[in-house]
């Protein structure tokens, strides 16, 4: 029915190969446009599924699998490699390729001046194409393949400078921390096709109503282990220390990977194995708890960091929490609608602050920052778009797709007066923050005397204008993204309302912003003794709760000491032992033995007869 | 011309081909050697021939003379070549590839 489908795929992988594979034949000039042209390739391609999606019934748009060719037939275990076109996997290919092609666009001005820019889209294109193998994947074996290779691209883009020794630790923490989540995916995998037989979606999804009742512990445990996964890939509590650390990467690299798609992938999976979630509601709790946990949990250390990427992470972590909340409560489609209007917004918010960087040469501090305004009239005017639709300023499209979910965390079946409270505060202090990093870079007097701001070039801008609308009016695609995502999961999420819990959320986030302004624009000279009062507060925080050390001191300094010790007694005193005692003896032994190797050919000559008369006594008489 | 008449001169030759070669230092000389084992072998397989009335003998004695010759050429151009750069031949001498 799609049988186009795998023309998403191969334009990312095409240019993958020859950007990186032809390596002079293709000039530095056209490097860049081919790289952005694939994505925008790809992206038209998912423009066409999707038309193609809306025109058919509503039935007919799942289960759209299709072999492309078999990959592994052996015994009973038969393997295809499937991609799946249905409204979920296109409305990820839309945000992967979108945003994504206009990032890659973005990287044409912004990594203009590198000496690796080939490098660096061959590198995005291998991430695009490892989120479409993701996202398309009909079976939980080729979803590992595009889990790991995620994981891979991002290694690969955040260690991009890699002369940077703070950026290859970083690269190599996120791929530690992804490989975590990865044997939880395998281990799921395995106790998937062990239960069912088989790792194909369709046939899975079929089996699992009908084998398990609710809360089967053999579902409790598969979903968990999946969780692991998820929760790995989105920096969710406790795997989380990961994704302030890839900042270090290239700002386009945090846009595109850190903020609008492979982290998302979590809530991707739940979302496209709700059957199995569904049959386990202890799971759903955890998930819910975790992300309402993990956003308040960022959100309390975003207020006070001072790095301007680190700041936009913590938000990205804290939003990702949200969207957890919103499926572990069983309101999918508004995860995934949340899902998208962060992938606008938060994407503006990078793409601004690297436009920022950009034009301060590389100064990431925002306490040098300020007064940006009037030197940066589209970013000034781009990032407070992002600020307002992060913070969920009414009728921006954050407010929609978070103002469904803070309602359903009190009123759907799930939720409850916590999840509620919890979540309004995160918004209180979400606004807070992003409106404290607002006002900080953009208002006031530059703290840098010496720093030249300048608008930065169109191929920069263009892209955060076209954000910057998305981030503004996408809400209005609330109801179409659940008519839309329905077919997947079997049903529309239900659409509180409630008037007064609405009002509650929209004065707090007001409130959050007026509060950031009032201490930093109006009244700086509080901010000193508030800082003072609050200092015990202020050092936990700015230390993200102390987790990197804890780590530390729990897994990384006893797993050091016992590599030493190992390393001491096992590997010098054991093994190196062993291997030079067998040859020291091999070589005593070979002193007598090569005495018989003369060197005179007529010695030789006794032996061979002597040997043949040998064999001949032994033929003739025995 | 009885079988035993036949194994035994192939026996004798070849037993002094395999003498000369173990004992005589000169390498033209076990070359020689060489070849009265070789021939030894080829009388055996001409004699039986004859008494079995069958060819297959002769052809494989003609095959081995082919390859001694062939060998014979190879072994002289090492000896010259030995004898060029060292004006020594005797074999007890050679014995670099000592372990």
């Amino acid at each position: 029915m799609f049988g186009y489908g795998w023309l998403v795929l191969i334009a990312p992988l095409l240019g993958f190969l020859s950007l990186s594979c032809l390596g002079k034949r293709i000039p530095r000039s056209i490097a860049g446009y081919l790289g952005c042209a694939t994505v925008g390739f790809a992206f038209f391609i998912s423009l066409i599924l999707l038309v193609h999606l809306s025109v058919l019934e509503p039935e007919e748009r799942v289960g759209g699998a299709q072999a492309l060719y078999t990959w592994i037939d052996s015994g009973q275990f038969h393997l295809d490699f499937a991609i799946l076109i249905d409204p979920l996997s296109v409305f990820m290919f839309l945000i992967v390729t979108g945003v994504g092609f206009l990032i890659h666009v973005y990287s044409l001005g912004y990594m203009e001046h590198d000496p690796e820019f080939k490098r660096f889209f061959a590198y995005l294109n291998l991430f695009i194409f490892s989120m479409c193998v993701l996202v398309s994947a009909a079976d939980f074996f080729f979803l590992i393949v595009g889990w790991a290779l995620v994981g891979l691209a991002s290694y690969l883009l955040i260690g991009f400078w890699r002369d940077k020794p703070s950026a290859v630790l970083a690269a190599r923490k996120a791929f530690v921390m992804n490989v975590i989540g990865d044997v939880g995916m395998l281990v799921a995998a395995f106790m998937i096709f062990e239960t069912f037989g088989s790792l194909s979606y369709q046939k899975v999804f079929e089996m699992a109503p009908t084998m398990f009742l609710a809360n089967d512990m053999n579902m409790i445990l598969i979903t968990l282990f999946l969780l692991v996964g998820a929760f790995a890939k989105s920096a969710q509590l406790p795997l989380h220390t990961w994704l302030p650390d890839a900042m270090e990467g290239p700002t386009p690299v945090s846009a595109l990977i850190h903020a609008a798609t492979m982290v998302t992938a979590g809530v991707y999976l739940v979302a496209r194995c709700h059957t199995l979630f569904e049959l386990a509601p202890f799971t759903m709790y955890v998930i819910a708890t975790v992300g309402i946990i993990t956003a308040t949990f960022a959100g309390t250390i975003a207020m006070v960091q001072t790095d301007i990427k680190r700041v936009i992470a913590y938000s990205t972590m804290s939003q990702l929490g949200y969207m957890f909340l919103a499926v572990g409560l069983g309101m999918f489609s508004f995860g995934m609608f949340h899902l998208m209007t962060h992938a606008f917004f938060k994407a503006l918010l990078f793409l601004g602050a690297g436009s920022v960087i950009h034009s301060l040469n590389e100064e990431q501090d925002i306490r040098k920052m300020g007064g940006l305004a009037k030197a940066m009239p589209v970013t000034y005017i781009t990032f407070l778009i992002g600020s307002l639709a992060l913070a969920g300023f009414p009728l921006t499209s954050g407010f929609f797709s978070k103002e469904a979910i803070i309602m359903g965390a009190y009123h759907s079946e799930m939720g409850n007066i916590l999840f509620w409270g919890l979540a309004v505060f995160t918004a209180g202090m979400t606004a807070f923050y992003t409106f404290r990093l607002f006002f900080c870079v953009f208002q006031g007097d530059l703290r840098t005397p010496d720093a030249h701001p300048h608008e930065s070039p169109v191929t920069m801008t263009g892209p955060l204008v076209i954000l910057g609308f998305f981030a503004l009016a996408a809400g209005v695609l609330g109801p179409w993204v659940d008519s839309f995502l329905s077919p997947v999961f079997g049903g529309h999420a239900e659409h509180y309302q409630d008037g007064f819990l609405e009002t509650i959320a929209v004065f707090v986030g007001l409130g959050g912003i007026m509060t950031a302004g009032l201490l930093y624009m109006v009244r700086s000279d509080k901010i000193e003794p508030i800082k003072e009062a609050l200092a015990p507060i202020q050092e936990i925080l700015f230390h993200k709760y102390y987790v990197d050390e804890i780590y530390d001191f729990l897994i990384v300094k006893p797993v050091k000491a016992i590599s030493v010790f190992l390393e001491d007694m096992g590997e010098k005193k054991g093994v190196d032992f062993a291997v030079d005692q067998v040859g020291e003896q091999v070589r005593e032994v070979s002193k007598y033995v090569s005495l018989w190797q003369s060197g005179r050919i007529r010695d030789y000559a006794v032996n061979m007869v002597a040997g043949m008369a040998l064999v001949l006594i032994f033929v003739a008489f025995l | 011309m009885g079988q035993e008449f036949i194994l035994l001169v192939s026996a004798t030759v070849f037993c002094i081909g395999a003498f000369g070669f173990m004992v005589r230092k000169n390498p033209l000389i076990m070359f020689m050697s060489v070849e009265l084992m070789l021939n030894s072998v080829n009388f055996l397989l001409i004699g039986y021939s004859n008494i079995l009335k069958s060819l297959d003998g002769q052809i494989f004695a003609l095959m081995i003379m082919a390859v001694a010759a062939a060998e014979v050429v190879v072994g002289l151009a090492l000896i010259l070549t030995i004898f060029r750069t060292r004006h020594d031949l005797n074999v007890d001498h050679l014995d670099s590839l000592k372990g």
